[in-house]
C-alpha cells in the first residue's frame, strides 16, 4: 500500500524528533515515532524507536504489537511470531492476534498449528471466516496456502499500521485543534479496521467538539456497538444529547454510564442534576450521595445537595451541608449567605 | 427565617428557569471550543448558577512566549469565556473562584502567588 507524502506528517515527525530530545525517557513518544517513521519507510529507524519504547515500558501493549507488525513488513517472521504467540497468550481473547498467529504459521510451513489458530480466531470474531474465503485462504473449512497468503498476511499488517498511524495523526491534529483535518485521518484509519471501537470513539470526539452532533452520535454509537462496556462513550453522548436539548436520551445514557463506571463521581453528579430538573428530587440526593462518597471535596455536589434539601424544606440537613462547604471553603459568601437565609 | 435582601442577585427561588443539565452540558461545550486548559478547574451547575473552581489556564500557546504575552491573552481569554458563560440560556448568575485569577471592579486581575500567601497568613493572625 502506498501513502501519500503529505508534508503535514513529515512536520509532525519533525515535531516528535524534537519532543524526544527534550524527553528522551517517554515511552510514548518513541512508540509514535516509530508508527511515523513506518510511514516514511525508515523501518530500522521505527524498529529502533519501538524497541526503545518496550525498554522503557516493559507493558507498552500497543509499542509490542507495532513491533510486531513491522517484523511482517520485514519479513523477519521469527521475531513476528514471538510477538504475536505471547500477546495472544496474554489476550485469548483477541481474534485478530490469533488470525495474524495463524497465518504465520502457514507462511512457515505449520500447516495444522496454522488452521487452529485460524479456527481459533474465527470462533473469537467469525468475520475472519468471510475474510478468508473472500481473500481465498479458507474455503468451507478448509485452508489454502499459496502466494496469496503472504498477501494477506502483508495486508492485515499494514492495514493496522497504516490505521494506527493515521489515528494518531488524526489526534496530534485534533489536539492542535484542527478538526476538519483530524477528521479526515480518523475517516482513513476507521476504513482500514472498522471493528476498532477506539477509532470511533476518537472520530465521535472530533466531532462532539466541533459541534457536529448528528455524526457525533453516530461514531459513537458505532464504538458502543463494538465495545459495549465503553463507558465514557454512554457520558458523551449523554452530554450531546443535552445540548440537543434530548434529556430523556441523556438520562437514559448517563445511567448506563454510571452502571459502568461507578466509581466516577462526576457521572453521578451528573445523572443527579438530570434526575433534579425532572423533579426525581429522591433519585438526585442519592446521586450526590454517592458522588460525595467517592470525593467527600466535591463542593458542586455538596452545594446542588444542599439547595436540594432547601427544595423539600429539609432546613437542618441543607444547613448541615453549608456548614460542611464552608469547612472547606471558608471564603465562599454565597454559601455564607444561602446559610445566613435559612438559620 | 430570616430573609436577607442583599442575596436577590444570587437567585433562592426553587423556581428554576432552564435544565441545570442542559446548562452543565453547554459550559462543557464552551471550554472544550476554547484554548482554556479544563483539566486544571471543576465546574457545577446550581440552579442556574454556575460555578467554576481551580486553576484558570491557557493552553496552545507557544512555550517560547513571554509571561506578558501570556498574561494579555489569558486575560482576553477570561473576558470571553466569561461572556460565553453569561449569555448561556438559563444561566442567571456565574461564581468564578479560580485560585490564580479574581474580578476586582470589572477586570480580571491576577492572584499573585505571594499576596495570596500573605492574604491566608492575614486570616490567621486577626491581629494583623
Amino acid at each position: 500500500m502506498r501513502r501519500k507524502r503529505i508534508p503535514i506528517y513529515k512536520r509532525i515527525l519533525n515535531e516528535i524528533e524534537q519532543e524526544i530530545r527534550i524527553h528522551p525517557d517517554y515511552a510514548d513518544l518513541h512508540n509514535q515515532l516509530g508508527l511515523l517513521l513506518m510511514g516514511e519507510k525508515e523501518l530500522e529507524r521505527a524498529e529502533g524507536n519501538f524497541l526503545e519504547a518496550i525498554r522503557l515500558n516493559r507493558k507498552y501493549g500497543e509499542a509490542i504489537l507495532n513491533l510486531g507488525y513491522l517484523y511482517i513488513q520485514m519479513k523477519r517472521w521469527k521475531e513476528a511470531e514471538k510477538i504475536f504467540f505471547s500477546e495472544a497468550k496474554r489476550h485469548p481473547e483477541d481474534g485478530l492476534l490469533h488470525y495474524v498467529l495463524g497465518i504465520l504459521y502457514l507462511q512457515t510451513g505449520r500447516r495444522k498449528k496454522g488452521i487452529t489458530r485460524i479456527r481459533k480466531a474465527i470462533q473469537n470474531h467469525p468475520a475472519y471466516g468471510d475474510y478468508d474465503q473472500k481473500k481465498g485462504i479458507g474455503k468451507r473449512g478448509a485452508f489454502h496456502i499459496d502466494q496469496k497468503t503472504e498477501k494477506v498476511i502483508k495486508k492485515i499488517s499494514l492495514n493496522h499500521h497504516y490505521a494506527q498511524f493515521h489515528n494518531f495523526v488524526g489526534l496530534y491534529l485534533a489536539k492542535k485543534g484542527k478538526s476538519i483535518q483530524a477528521i479526515r485521518e480518523m475517516k482513513k484509519a476507521a476504513r482500514l479496521k472498522p471493528d476498532e471501537f477506539l477509532f470511533h470513539a476518537n472520530l465521535g470526539t472530533v466531532y462532539y467538539h466541533q459541534g457536529t452532533y448528528r455524526k457525533a452520535i453516530q461514531e459513537y454509537k458505532k464504538a458502543l456497538k463494538i465495545d459495549p462496556l465503553f463507558g465514557m462513550g454512554y457520558a458523551n453522548l449523554s452530554y450531546i444529547y443535552g445540548l440537543v436539548r434530548r434529556t430523556g436520551e441523556a438520562l437514559r445514557y448517563m445511567e448506563k454510564a454510571v452502571q459502568i463506571n461507578p466509581k466516577y463521581a462526576d457521572l453521578h453528579y451528573n445523572l443527579a442534576l438530570l434526575y433534579s430538573d425532572r423533579k426525581r428530587y429522591r433519585e438526585a440526593v442519592t446521586e450526590l450521595k454517592k458522588a460525595l462518597r467517592i470525593n467527600p471535596n466535591y463542593l458542586f455536589a455538596r452545594i446542588n445537595l444542599g439547595v436540594l434539601y432547601e427544595d423539600q424544606k429539609k432546613w437542618k440537613e441543607a444547613e448541615r451541608e453549608y456548614r460542611r462547604i464552608l469547612q472547606i471553603t471558608p471564603e465562599d459568601e454565597h454559601v455564607r449567605r444561602r446559610l445566613e437565609r435559612i438559620s | 427565617m430570616k430573609l436577607n435582601r442583599d442575596v436577590q442577585a444570587y437567585p433562592l427561588s426553587s423556581k428554576m428557569l432552564k435544565e441545570d443539565f442542559v446548562i452543565q452540558s453547554e459550559i462543557r461545550r464552551i471550554l472544550i471550543r476554547t484554548n482554556i486548559n479544563y483539566t486544571k478547574f471543576n465546574f457545577g451547575t446550581v440552579k442556574g448558577v454556575v460555578y467554576l473552581r481551580g486553576l484558570f489556564q491557557i493552553s496552545h500557546h507557544r512555550s517560547d512566549e513571554d509571561e506578558e504575552k501570556i498574561k494579555e491573552l489569558t486575560v482576553k481569554t477570561l473576558y470571553s469565556f466569561e461572556k460565553k458563560v453569561r449569555s448561556t440560556p438559563g444561566v442567571s448568575d456565574v461564581i468564578f473562584q479560580f485560585i490564580n485569577w479574581r474580578k476586582e471592579r470589572g477586570q480580571w486581575v491576577p492572584i499573585e502567588p505571594k499576596k495570596k500567601k500573605e492574604e491566608d497568613e492575614e486570616k490567621k493572625d486577626p491581629n494583623l
